[in-house]
């Protein structure tokens, strides 16, 4: 008679037994080495993203201080004017001292104005990282359908399985964007470089 | 003062459409109409009239590269200067891009300074300026 301990071994070994045979019969040992090669990616995609937003969020809050500074100033301007024409508004037109305060308030506005650009600039993070989400998406539902179909492959004959849904959302055919150029000869890393690029082929 | 000259903006993210919009109105461009892809895009510009197109290139539906394709055998349209706004950032793909007839190509992100730049380039180049 054959003891527990063994029982468990004969057992697990038929499992993987089993689970060999069920991933070969669905094809699914090429799936399985595709996976272990795109995660990595996946992490790297990850990190991208993760470094994306960070400095978004960091580039909004400087430029919301910058933009703050200038807003306080102009504030200021406006309080020194209104004082001005309330003590002797003729004198101080006469005097310049309100053309001043004025041409300090337009250039505070630009500025303002420019800060206000570099916030809006700043969202771009939503395009680029959602192009990469949706490439980290696509490889976790395939990995899903796949297991899934392993799952109903390998369960008991008596059990209710329903057949998966098919994905079929968006995937990016090309590459989107670059999450890792160091060292990638094939791709650009700034403007000047596709600039360059395109001087050299006459364009 | 010279016409009006009206942009269509195709991305498939809002928010860089909305940039774009904001930028171009920033650099004295107020008119631009919006497409999400390549097909919308075609529908736009063979319904109505533009004088140059600022596109992405990773798109549902119909990409960049197929919306300028379309755009180049068409003879109603191939004049319009395509400027490709894009996080492509391959080499292949710029040269493409540039084979295929685009006027510009901006890899993002981007500068203000870039598409201003390239907007004027481009116009200057095509007379529309």
């Amino acid at each position: 008679m054959s003891t527990p301990a063994v029982d468990v071994h004969q057992q697990i070994g038929a499992l993987t037994r089993q689970l060999h045979d069920s991933l070969n019969g669905l094809g699914l040992t090429e799936k399985v080495k595709d996976w272990a090669g795109e995660l990595p990616d996946a992490k790297s995609r990850l990190s991208y993203i993760a470094r994306l937003t960070g400095e978004a969020a960091e580039k909004v809050l400087n430029q919301v201080d910058q933009a703050k500074v200038q807003q306080a100033h102009i504030a200021t301007q406006v309080q020194h004017v209104g004082q001005l024409l309330a003590q002797d508004a003729a004198g101080a037109i006469a005097r310049g001292d309100i053309a001043k305060h004025l041409s300090e308030m337009e250039q505070s506005g630009r500025k303002l104005d420019e800060h206000l650009t570099e916030i809006m600039m700043a969202q771009d993070f939503h395009d680029l990282t959602g192009q990469v989400i949706a490439k980290v998406v696509n490889l976790a539902a395939s990995m899903e359908e796949q297991l899934i179909q392993l799952l109903i492959q390998t369960a008991p004959p008596d059990a209710v399985a329903n057949p998966p849904i098919p994905h079929e959302a968006y995937v990016p055919a090309l590459d989107g964007p670059v999450v890792e150029p160091t060292g990638n000869p094939d791709v650009v890393t700034n403007q000047s470089q596709v600039d360059d690029l395109l001087a050299s082929l006459g364009f | 003062m010279s016409k009006e000259l009206r942009f269509l903006i195709v991305d498939d993210f809002s928010t860089m459409r909305r940039i774009v919009r904001n930028l171009l109105k920033e650099s004295g461009y107020a008119d631009a109409d919006e497409a999400e892809d390549g097909v919308a895009a075609l529908q736009k510009l063979r319904n109505s009239n533009f004088d140059f197109v600022v596109s992405d290139i990773n798109m549902p539906n119909m990409n960049g590269f197929q919306l300028l394709a379309e755009i180049k055998k068409d003879d109603k349209l191939k004049h319009l200067p395509v400027l490709m706004v894009t996080a492509e950032a391959r080499k292949e793909d710029i040269v493409m891009a540039a084979q295929q007839g685009a006027a510009g190509y901006i890899v993002k992100p981007f500068t203000k300074a870039t598409l201003e730049d390239k907007v004027n380039h481009i116009l200057t180049k095509a007379g529309l300026k």
